[in-house]
């Protein structure tokens, strides 16, 4: 049993790193290096059993059976790895080692490291534990630890201001929403008396109150702050350009998606099945109407991916123009999930949701890729002003090219992965209901115009600040050509990766058959 | 095997195309010569040009990147790849379901390729004509697609194979359709793609990027040499391949049907009679619209798109659409 690992080994990173850094300098950055591939191992195996064997992993804390003694429901914390979650955890792992590495060069020249490592290490846990557990209470003690270790290392540059001007503020915002989000466990746990998720389905499909709708509309409030979406993301476009980039290409490429919208698709398709409540109400019996919900979350979306978009356009800062983008493809992903409730069950919204998964873990990719290279062109030039940034390509041709392939990979152009993911999106949306497809059209035609902008501030030519500017070192090139060329062989093989791992992904997320609750069911039924 | 075929015959069209294309600017040069009583230069001009242009030395300007070098290279594998789904008498060697989206992805990208060779030589006449460039692209793009995508929506309702294929003109064409709406329809998108292909290949009115006169060359004003050569050679492709794809919606007819040939002889047929069309269409559009059209200022050129090709566009689309929408509303 490979799972419990994905957590052991980050904590076990994290709370050695204070005794391993006495030891060296060097040494705590190989630790952190060595820790975070060895999580990246491990998720990789995970996720492959999940592919492999297409069944959901139920792992119980402390006994065999997540059922207690002469009881007949769930009194442990289980963890439940579908697809989704298994997906997600290779993509966190994946960015986080590269991010890791990338550190090496990265933050040569700052201070605190071995703090640095253990946050960075603990920020990955969080986001592990939050993709792989089945408790509700325990999502949110992830989520948490996610938020926490993400507020520490937005501000860690803490000799400059706007580094903890951005962190006091997210630090703010983002405890509202997660006591939004505690105060939507205390309801459920107050109504039902249990936090298991595939459980507590179980229960509010029996008795569907009030009380559930209103936890349920806390979830995603509090949810959608963590998300980025738009009147809601102002914390997210000062906390990305004020961190440290490595950070950066984990809080846009991973934060946002396992705190954020990761954990909406989560709670609305395992807790309130919109299948389940659908057959509720075709049998006239009390339901939450899940329409609402996807509407809602629709609407959200297509703020969220016109609003985010075009600001990125007038964007002098260049993390900043990487931030506002972030929140405009949360619009697409977010988008892909709306239609996917509203659609639940027929062809559209299985695509959709697909579209949805595809385009989180490329844009987990895309993202990351940017703001390394955001990272690269602030460490060797100094600045991030896109107006004195002219004619970086002859100094830093590597990086220029990762910037290139970045750019048009998250516009979506066809050789590479981001094409896929958004054309799947399209195409559900044009078949839900064609508006949705033109505003998402229209929030493309943005973020085109966004990109060619910094396109050109790259080429053109040389302005007098980066006549000194040259390559970084090869620990923070690597990562970048990495991203590179996954993403280039992504973007070969798109319907392939389509078929044999998104469309398995949204099957198992949609849960036609609520395989999610007979994971759990199949104990109940044999205590 | 099959991909040997389409690989051999991708580079037999590439080969004809380079030469049907360039033959075609030498005639193209003579017959406006001819209008404006001149001799003009011998047909077969254009190749002495792109062979002294190969044996030149190239310059590279101090600021230019390594783009500068690049962009020709992929302005030609650009414009190769496009030949691949360029209908030329017959379906496109890659013609699958919705094909036409990486037409008009690859014809964009094209134009696109010259503004990054444009930006990335540090000249400012370049610069400006990369604006330029970039301009007419968002405003000419919007009209053609629009009656693309109208007449390809149109024609996939009388069932075709592949909807959305540059192929499908071959089976049916948009004059078949025969209601008097589509006809006028259809001839009012003809009008806007013959400014849409002017546009396209920047002659007369929309010659504005280049403007020898005005920005010396724009976009082109730091090439020479071979690099220059590789760049007039994917424009001369570009070229065909934007007729071409006019002369397929509107003028498909082939030969071999009449003639009652089959095989690899109808093939040869068809593209003849295509070149010939294309040819024609060419004439029209390019040569007599050169001769007897001025430049227009960028302003005047956006707005002549927005303000009367557009609103044409959308009224022989909405003539297009209106008998499969009747039939849906009553």
């Amino acid at each position: 049993m490979m799972l419990p690992f994905l957590i052991i080994i980050p904590l076990f990173g994290a709370f050695s790193m204070p005794i391993v850094s006495l030891l060296g300098k060097k040494v705590k950055e190989y630790w952190a290096v060595i820790i975070s591939g060895a999580t990246l191992a491990v998720s990789a195996k995970i996720f492959y059993t999940v592919w492999k064997t297409n069944e959901i992993i139920l792992y119980t804390l402390g006994s065999d059976s997540p059922i207690g003694q002469g009881v007949k429901f769930p009194i442990r914390i289980v963890w439940e790895v579908d697809l989704f979650g298994a997906l997600l955890a290779l993509t966190i792992a994946f960015v986080g080692f590269l991010a890791v590495v990338y550190s090496l060069g990265y933050m040569k020249h700052d201070t605190g490291l071995e703090k640095y490592y253990t946050l960075i290490l603990i920020l990955e846990l969080g986001m592990l534990g939050i993709v792989i557990t089945g408790d509700i209470f325990n999502f949110y003690v992830f989520l948490e630890i996610m938020s926490i270790a993400s507020y520490a290392l937005v501000a860690f540059r803490n000799d400059t201001w706007e580094g903890i001007e951005a962190g006091v503020k997210y630090m703010f915002v983002g405890s509202l929403a997660s006591s939004f989000i505690l105060l939507g466990i205390a309801l459920l746990y107050g109504q039902y008396g249990t936090l298991t998720m595939s459980y507590l389905a179980i229960k509010i499909a029996e008795n569907p109150t009030v009380v559930a709708k209103v936890a349920l509309a806390f979830f995603i409030g509090g949810l959608l702050f963590k998300s980025g979406a738009v009147p809601v993301h102002m914390w997210l476009a000062d906390a990305h350009p004020a961190a440290p980039s490595s950070i950066s290409a984990m809080l846009s490429g991973l934060v946002i998606k396992a705190g954020g919208v990761y954990a909406v698709a989560r709670i609305i398709f395992s807790i309130f099945n919109p299948g389940l409540h659908a057959y509720l109400r075709a049998f006239n019996a009390p339901a939450v109407d899940m329409n609402v919900v996807g509407w809602v979350i629709v609407f959200f979306a297509c703020l969220t991916l016109l609003v985010g978009n075009a600001m990125a356009v007038v964007q002098t800062d260049m993390k900043r123009l990487f931030a506002f983008s972030s929140v405009g493809q949360i619009g697409y992903i977010l988008l892909g999930i709306g239609i996917g409730i509203l659609a639940y069950g027929t062809k559209a919204g299985e695509l959709a949701l697909a579209g949805a998964i595809y385009h989180i873990v490329n844009h987990a990719l895309i993202k990351a890729l940017l703001f390394l290279v955001a990272g690269a062109v602030i460490h060797q030039v100094g600045t991030k002003n896109l107006n004195e940034l002219s004619g970086l390509a002859k100094r830093m041709p590597l990086t220029t090219f990762s910037f290139i392939i970045g750019a048009a990979a998250i516009i979506g152009l066809p050789p590479l992965n981001g094409f896929a993911s958004k054309w799947i999106i399209y195409e559900s949306s044009a078949m839900y209901n064609p508006i949705l497809a033109a505003i998402a059209v229209v929030g493309t035609v943005f973020s085109l115009a966004a990109y060619t902008r910094v396109l050109f501030t790259f080429l053109g030519r040389e302005s007098d600040r980066i006549k000194e500017a040259k390559e970084p070192e090869k620990s923070m090139i690597i990562p970048m050509l990495i991203l590179v060329v996954v993403i280039i062989v992504m973007g070969l093989l798109p319907w392939q990766i389509n078929d044999k791992v998104m469309l398995p992904t949204a099957r198992m997320l949609e849960q036609l058959n609520g395989e999610y609750i007979m994971a759990l069911l199949k104990f109940i039924g044999g205590a | 095997m099959n991909i040997i075929y389409i690989t051999l015959g991708l580079i037999a069209i590439y080969l004809y195309v380079s030469f049907v294309s360039l033959l075609w600017e030498g005639l193209d040069r003579k017959l406006v010569a001819r209008m404006q009583r001149r001799i003009g230069p011998p047909i077969l001009q254009p190749f002495y040009d792109f062979l002294k242009l190969l044996s030149k030395e190239s310059i590279i300007p101090r600021d230019a990147n390594k783009l500068f070098e690049l962009a020709p290279v992929l302005a030609l594998a650009s414009s190769i790849a496009l030949l691949a789904y360029t209908p030329l008498g017959f379906e496109p060697l890659l013609a699958t379901k919705g094909d036409v989206i990486v037409f008009i992805y690859l014809l964009t990208l094209i134009a696109f390729i010259r503004v990054i060779g444009a930006v990335s030589s540090g000249s400012p006449y370049a610069q400006i004509g990369a604006q330029r460039e970039i301009v007419m692209i968002a405003s000419r793009e919007v009209p053609m697609m629009l009656g693309l995508f109208a007449i390809l929506w149109r024609l996939s309702k009388l069932g075709v194979e592949k909807p959305f294929s540059l192929g499908t003109f071959y089976q049916y064409n948009i004059w078949e359709i025969g209601t008097p709406a589509t006809i006028v329809g259809t001839l009012i998108l003809l009008v806007v793609f013959i400014f849409w292909l002017a546009s396209e290949i920047e002659v007369g009115y929309f010659n504005i990027p280049e403007a020898e006169t005005e920005v010396a060359e724009g976009p082109m004003a730091e090439y020479s040499g071979r690099h220059l050569a590789l760049f007039k050679l994917s424009n001369a492709l570009k070229e065909f391949a934007s007729a071409s794809l006019v002369v397929a919606i509107f003028f498909p007819w082939g030969l071999s049907g009449y003639l009652g040939i089959s095989g690899i002889g109808a093939l040869i047929i068809d593209l003849l009679f295509h070149t010939l069309k294309v040819f024609a269409v060419l004439f029209v559009s390019m040569s007599v619209f050169r001769a007897v059209t001025g430049r227009l200022k960028i302003t005047q050129a956006v707005g002549m798109f927005w303000s009367r090709i557009i609103p044409m566009s959308l009224i022989g689309v909405i003539l297009l659409a209106i008998d499969v929408l009747g039939g849906v509303i009553a």
